[in-house]
């Protein structure tokens, strides 16, 4: 059986979280965290590198752990993140959790499959170049194709079938949050924006609000356990003083009550949840709560972003606009983004409009504001990836191993867009 | 990870959200690639009782020992046999395997023992299910090796042409037995260049590996660059091999008891094992290679002529030396 004919390995590393699993199924097969833990010491003998490992014995260099198997290991590995502010920052814990993924993970053999890798929007071409060695040199994969995260989310995001690959992005991981607009399947890369609130923030705030009430959580486990309360309980509220006053009214309906265990003595603790519940998304749209450097909010940002855009692409721009990645999941998240944006381009069609009254020829067209949440949301890259690698085309589109060999490592700096039957 | 686990991880992920979610099913339906080439399907409503699990295997090569299993496909000689004695209770083989794959196993949730540990011991076993098929020839042939091991009244004849069992699309290792022993032969294979020398260099310390003191009692082990003398029987064609042989004698302790089925899957797998022991040795020399360059970079650092900058105080007047 030719490689062709067998699924595509879709693996999309995330900051946080890494998907994978093979093209055409719904959902990925293990989504584990980034990270790697391991065993330096036979590195860290310097000059005798081989001495040291044939007297240990032990080969060292599998002495390895990834995922959630490498957490527990931390008192006594080296755990490294290789992957920083969604860009690879640690090549060798790289290609050792390429390796665990491929055997140890999906077991399978990269020499049969077709792969399809992901990368954040801003990633500077020798890096697609560096993934291509590894994944040639080491993995002797016979083809691959490096996918723009934003793109696969609109793919995902995509229900006509049509596969038109135009919209504005909100990727919002643990990391760091982008806004891309993409149009025909193409970054507009000058109008990519950033905000530097993610996942993370929203905890670290939810750790901070419950350390000043004083809640019982041992300190250890607190970041755990405002993570878990804010994927749990959070919702996004249309007026924050109008949500402060229910709560105040009826505390019993809103406040809720969470119990965790201490992972040192065993013992179950309970906290109470409070005005975290919607000031957690509310970061978003109000950031100066939470830091002063960086006080715009996303409906803005997002507007900014797509009025840089070039102009003819403005509209299907505010068309579809897709969210992507795990903190956008809050309830009503989409709505209260939709009525944010649509009041900001509202109030800039009228300005427009009642400049140029004076003749009443002139009518404006509505621009219509899509916000669009769909189910795949929370791994939007790797589903939109599973579902471009089960297109005919992908195949033809994919750098092979032949190429490789011929012209080097230079052919993954770009990457065909394709769209299936079209 | 050294060697592969006898379970596969997606699979047995899916049997537990199926199994142990008892108030929540969740609904699997996933298709997945192993390495070999062997392709599972496992599907299972939420609302439907059973969880079918469908496995495709690698296409035997001519003269492997197979049989004829249920719907016209090819298994393993002995393999229905093996799930029936492994999962009969609470499974059954369909007579009529799912379009694309040669067999398909029908688990009844309801026939599912309950408690915590038997439902732990039923998830490993039907995700080792790849196992139970593919290693049930081998395992047949090392059985009656520990069973009548050095009997002398049924001695093989001497001559006994080989075994061929199917363990990769289209390649077979080789078994041999004899009275006290068995011989198993794996002709190595490697698409790449680079990879055939460095599975060279492997199998050859694999081979010295096992002379020092901690291996004494693993199976003695060769490795050759022309086929061994066992194979003289086996017609040429089917013996290409451009990464040499390896072979492997296996006495009756090494598959007494438990034994048995650690050591039949450590041999069927032990081709994906090299290669992905090569694969880890490239990421390895990858690191060493970075290593120096780093090193390199930083002697080119160094040697950078040092440009004086010129200091200034605070408000901006400079210190000139008087000449």
């Amino acid at each position: 059986m030719e490689a062709r004919n067998r699924p595509a390995v879709v693996i999309d590393n995330g900051t946080g979280y890494t998907k994978m699993g093979f093209a055409g199924n719904v959902e990925p097969a293990f989504i584990i965290p980034t990270v790697v833990a391991t065993n330096e010491t036979y590195v860290k003998s310097g000059g005798s590198v081989t001495s040291a490992q044939h007297s240990a014995g032990v080969m060292a260099d599998l002495d390895f752990y990834i995922g959630d198997e490498a957490t527990p290991r931390a008192s006594s590995y080296n755990i490294n993140y290789p992957i920083r502010h969604g860009q690879v920052d640690n090549w060798d814990s790289m290609e050792r959790f390429w390796q665990q993924c491929i055997f140890n993970y999906l077991r399978c053999d990269p020499e049969d499959h077709f792969f399809l890798l992901t990368e954040s929007p801003l990633t500077p071409p020798e890096n697609r170049e560096y993934m291509a060695e590894i994944m040639f040199e080491t993995f002797n994969v016979p083809g691959l194709y490096i996918a723009v995260q934003a793109v696969l989310a609109l793919a995902a995001s995509d229900t006509s079938g049509k596969m038109e690959l135009t919209g504005t992005v909100i990727d919002s991981g643990d990391g760091v949050t982008h806004v891309v607009p993409v149009v025909d399947g193409y970054v507009i890369g000058s109008s990519i924006k950033s905000i530097p609130i993610a996942g993370r923030d929203l905890t670290n705030f939810v750790q901070q609000l419950m350390r000043d009430r004083g809640e019982p959580v041992p300190p250890e486990d607190s970041l755990d356990a405002a993570r878990r309360i804010k994927e749990l309980y959070s919702y996004t509220c249309a007026d924050i003083v109008k949500e402060y006053v229910k709560h105040d009214k009826e505390p019993s309906k809103y406040i809720k009550q969470w119990t965790g265990l201490n992972s040192r003595t065993r013992q179950p603790y309970s906290v109470d949840v409070g005005y975290e519940r919607f000031l957690a998304p509310e970061l978003y749209f109000a950031p100066e709560i939470y830091s002063s450097d960086f006080s715009t909010p996303l409906p803005e940002v997002v507007d900014k972003c797509i009025q840089s855009s070039p102009i003819d692409t403005r509209r299907a721009l505010y068309n579809n606009i897709v969210l992507s990645g795990g903190s956008t999941l809050f309830k009503d998240f989409q709505r209260r983004l939709q009525r944010d944006i649509k009041k900001l381009v509202d109030t800039r069609i009228a300005a427009s409009e009642s400049l140029s009254r004076k003749d009443a020829t002139f009518k404006t067209q509505a621009v219509d504001v899509n916000v669009v949440s769909h189910p795949m949301q929370r791994f939007a890259a790797w589903f939109g990836g599973s579902v471009m690698a089960s297109l005919p085309d992908f195949y033809t589109s994919c750098h092979t191993r032949a190429e490789y060999e011929e012209i080097g490592p230079s052919i993954c700096r770009s990457n065909r867009v394709f769209k299936g039957l079209t | 990870m050294i060697l592969f686990d006898q379970e596969s991880r997606i699979l047995s992920d899916a049997l537990v959200a199926r199994l142990k979610e008892s108030e929540k099913p969740a609904e699997v339906d996933s298709h997945l690639v192993e390495f070999d080439d062997v392709r599972y399907h496992v599907q299972a409503g939420a609302a439907t009782s059973h969880i079918t699990i469908s496995i495709g295997l690698p296409v035997a090569p001519p003269g492997a020992a197979v049989a004829g299993g249920l719907g016209g496909s090819i298994v393993p000689l002995g393999a229905l046999e093996a799930v029936e004695a492994a999962y009969g209770s609470y499974a059954k083989v369909l007579d009529e395997p799912e379009k694309g794959f040669d067999l398909t196993l029908e688990v009844d949730v309801s026939k599912v023992p309950t408690g915590e540990g038997e439902q732990q011991k039923i998830i490993r076993s039907l995700a080792s299910l790849r196992s139970t098929i593919m290693a049930a020839p081998l395992r047949n042939i090392l059985k009656a090796l520990s069973s009548e091991g050095g009997d002398p009244q049924s001695p093989p004849s001497a001559a006994a042409k080989p075994t061929a069992l199917s363990y990769r699309p289209k390649e077979a290792f080789y078994v041999t037995r004899d009275a006290e022993k068995a011989t198993v032969v794996f002709p190595m294979n490697f698409q790449d260049s680079n990879d055939v020398i460095i599975a060279s260099s492997f199998l050859q310390e694999f081979m010295e590996a096992r002379r020092t003191a901690s291996a004494q009692t693993a199976p003695f082990c060769s490795y050759s660059k022309s086929p061994p003398l066992e194979l003289k029987n086996v017609p040429p064609a089917a013996l290409k091999a451009n990464a040499g042989y390896v072979s492997f004698v296996i006495f009756p302790r090494h598959v007494q008891g438990d034994k048995l089925g650690r050591t039949a899957w450590a041999l069927l797998t032990f081709y994906a094992y090299v290669s992905y022991h090569i694969k880890c040795s490239k990421a390895f020399m990858h690191t060493r290679m970075r290593r120096r360059v780093e090193g390199l970079i930083q002697v080119l650092h160094k040697a950078k002529p040092e440009t004086v900058k010129e200091k200034k105080t605070a408000s901006g007047r400079t210190f000139v030396k008087p000449t």
